[in-house]
């Protein structure tokens, strides 16, 4: 029985196991190899094994430093932003008055949009000749120019206009999260600390927060690691430019397989980044996980 | 825990309910706009997308740009066809999408209902695999991709596409639907078995027709994912593949000046989606929350 039965678990898992076999592993163990490489782009069956030369040269190259500075800078920036303001929105929402419903669906209706769509959206409106925001700042008297400030073009702001647009487009993921998170919460809690006398930022401290931090934290998570791999709105934006002030490491990969056909170098940068990531996930997991655990 | 002094403190404290309600109406009056507020804030800049693409093609990038229409037109919607063939742009964004999604939920069905019902494994492993794919960034597993699809020969075409599509979304879709078989009583199989069906007329006839909820779930998912996807087709594709994504940013090279087709052709990519997503958000949701917040 337990031999048909996993002959039967076969079957049924063969389709998919093979394309996860052919387009998954096999990719990242060729990922792996091709980093010790150098190979030629145009003729991938030339190539010459170097060690770990694609690796120092990685992390010793200040471009890469650069972009996966930018990198955390991004991933900070953004994440930090999307949690608070999520975070206030899922508690307005968690009130149920009169309309909290309606506008709650008109609110997660872009949790699907392309981020390429939402790149295109900011492009228009930090243009810095027909921009709306820029526009929209003179108009209020903060700008004494409508054309003061170059969002896209000028190195200092390019890689926060970038930023901008990330925070625009996922901050309803956040709020969506942790709102379901305020939902699970039992009332009981609340109306014990009623009882208590507790006023509302008493029961946000002691009730809401602490109940929230496991939710929070795999939201966090997940954004995190979107955050790091973000490429469609940066391409779009800035395509890492102007100079190198808004590449992250992903523009920078990009580039570096296509405009330089350094596939050794770039598959050594992907085996770093992918590593970078586990690391960070696995630490957050287990550093935010493990009080839960010793509370449950 | 303490029951017992509940009682007292509703006595003990006398509590002015016209203050109170009062209190309560001016606070739920703050909420209510701060809450509108942000929602302008987060629906603005997609409205103002979309009242852009229906002005007049000229008055799309003027300065100081204007945020109603002068007029609505429909210039943009078919200046966008003669300066790129965005139709066939669409079109092979569609038969990607569209092919890849039935593949994956298929493959993906399948394989969940055989680790569900026959595999000693459970679905935490499978859960595990999920995340570290997930992990992955994009960028890297698309290099040694475009090496294979190379070496394949299929740069260029719609059957590479679908099936790095259809790679990158199985694991999701086993996922999902791991949680959606457990969730039927393996009863219905047994039934099904004694009637004298096979274990695959078992599935097709009984589970999948008490699982939709979850393959509508799934194919949602799997389709966003193919539509929205830029970076696969930016590296994979030239001319006769390049999908709708990429067709929208080729504006912003060629046609600087003249971004007026540029957005209405962002409109008609991302609106389907938008008004699509409005109905189906309950599937949405639970497909987004099911990693955060189920236990």
């Amino acid at each position: 029985m337990r031999l048909r039965n996993g002959a039967l678990s076969t079957v049924f898992f063969f389709p998919a196991g093979i394309f996860m076999l052919v387009f998954l592993v096999y990719p990242i163990f060729l990922l792996i190899r091709d980093s010790f490489y150098k190979i030629d782009i145009i003729n991938p069956s030339l190539r010459e094994f170097v060690g770990f030369a694609n690796y120092t040269n990685s992390l010793t190259s200040e471009r890469f430093l650069k972009a996966l500075l930018n990198t955390v800078v991004y991933i900070g920036v953004a994440v930090g932003f999307e949690f608070i303001i999520g975070l206030i929105l899922a508690l307005l929402l968690s009130n149920a008055f009169k309309g909290s419903q309606f506008i709650r669906t008109l609110l997660l209706s872009p949790l699907m949009l392309a981020p390429l769509v939402t790149g295109i959206i900011w492009k228009f409106m930090l243009n810095d000749q027909f921009g709306i925001i820029n526009w929209g700042l003179y108009k209020l008297g903060i700008l004494s120019d409508p054309h003061q400030i170059l969002w896209l073009s000028d190195s200092r702001f390019a890689l926060y206009s970038t930023i901008i647009a990330d925070i625009w487009l996922t901050t309803p993921f956040i709020m969506l999260v942790l709102l379901a998170g305020i939902k699970g919460i039992p009332i009981s809690l609340y109306e014990s600390a009623d009882m208590d006398g507790a006023n509302k930022w008493h029961k946000f401290r002691y009730i809401t927060f602490p109940s929230l931090i496991p939710v929070a934290t795999v939201a966090l998570l997940i954004r995190i690691i979107d955050a790091a791999r973000t490429f469609d709105i940066v391409w779009v934006l800035t395509q890492g430019g102007p100079g190198f002030s808004s590449e992250l490491l992903s523009t920078y990969m990009y580039k570096t397989l296509t405009r330089y056909g350094e596939v050794g170098q770039s598959s050594a940068m992907a085996v770093i980044f992918i590593i970078i990531l586990l690391v960070l996930s696995s630490f957050f997991i287990t550093k935010m996980w493990s009080p839960r655990r010793r509370h449950s | 825990m303490a029951h017992m002094p509940i009682k007292e403190t509703i006595v003990e404290k006398p509590v002015s309910l016209t203050s109170f309600r009062f209190k309560h109406k001016i606070w739920t009056l703050i909420v209510l706009v701060v809450t509108c507020l942000l929602a302008l804030l987060f629906l603005g800049p997609y409205l103002y997308l979309l009242l852009t693409s229906l002005k007049p093609s000229a008055e799309a990038v003027t300065a100081p740009p204007t945020l109603w229409p002068s007029k609505f037109s429909i210039e943009n919607y078919r200046k966008m066809f003669d300066y790129l063939p965005i139709g066939k742009y669409f079109l092979n964004s569609l038969i990607t999408a569209g092919a890849s999604t039935i593949l994956s939920v298929f493959c993906g069905a399948m394989a969940a209902y055989g680790i569900s019902r026959f595999s000693s494994i459970t679905g935490s492993y499978f859960l595990l695999f999920t995340l570290v794919i997930r992990m992955v960034p994009m960028i890297s597993i698309a290099i040694p991709m475009y090496m294979i699809v190379k070496s394949m020969g299929l740069i260029d075409t719609h059957f590479a596409l679908i099936l790095v599509y259809t790679s990158l979304n199985v694991p999701f879709a086993i996922w999902l639907m791991i949680g959606f078989f457990d969730s039927v009583p393996k009863e219905f199989d047994e039934a099904a078995r004694v009637d004298g069906c096979s274990w695959i007329g078992a599935f097709i006839r009984i589970i999948l027709p008490v699982s939709l909820p979850g393959l509508a779930t799934t194919a949602i998912f799997t389709f966003m994912l193919a539509w929205n996807d830029f970076l696969f087709s930016l590296l994979m594709t030239s001319t006769n593949a390049k999908t709708a994504t990429v067709g929208i940013s080729e504006f912003l090279t060629a046609y600087n000046l003249d971004l007026g087709p540029m957005t209405a052709a962002a409109i008609s990519f991302s609106l389907p989606v938008m008004i699509f997503s409005f109905f189906v958000q309950r599937y949405i949701v639970s497909g987004m929350t099911l990693g955060a917040v189920k236990e």
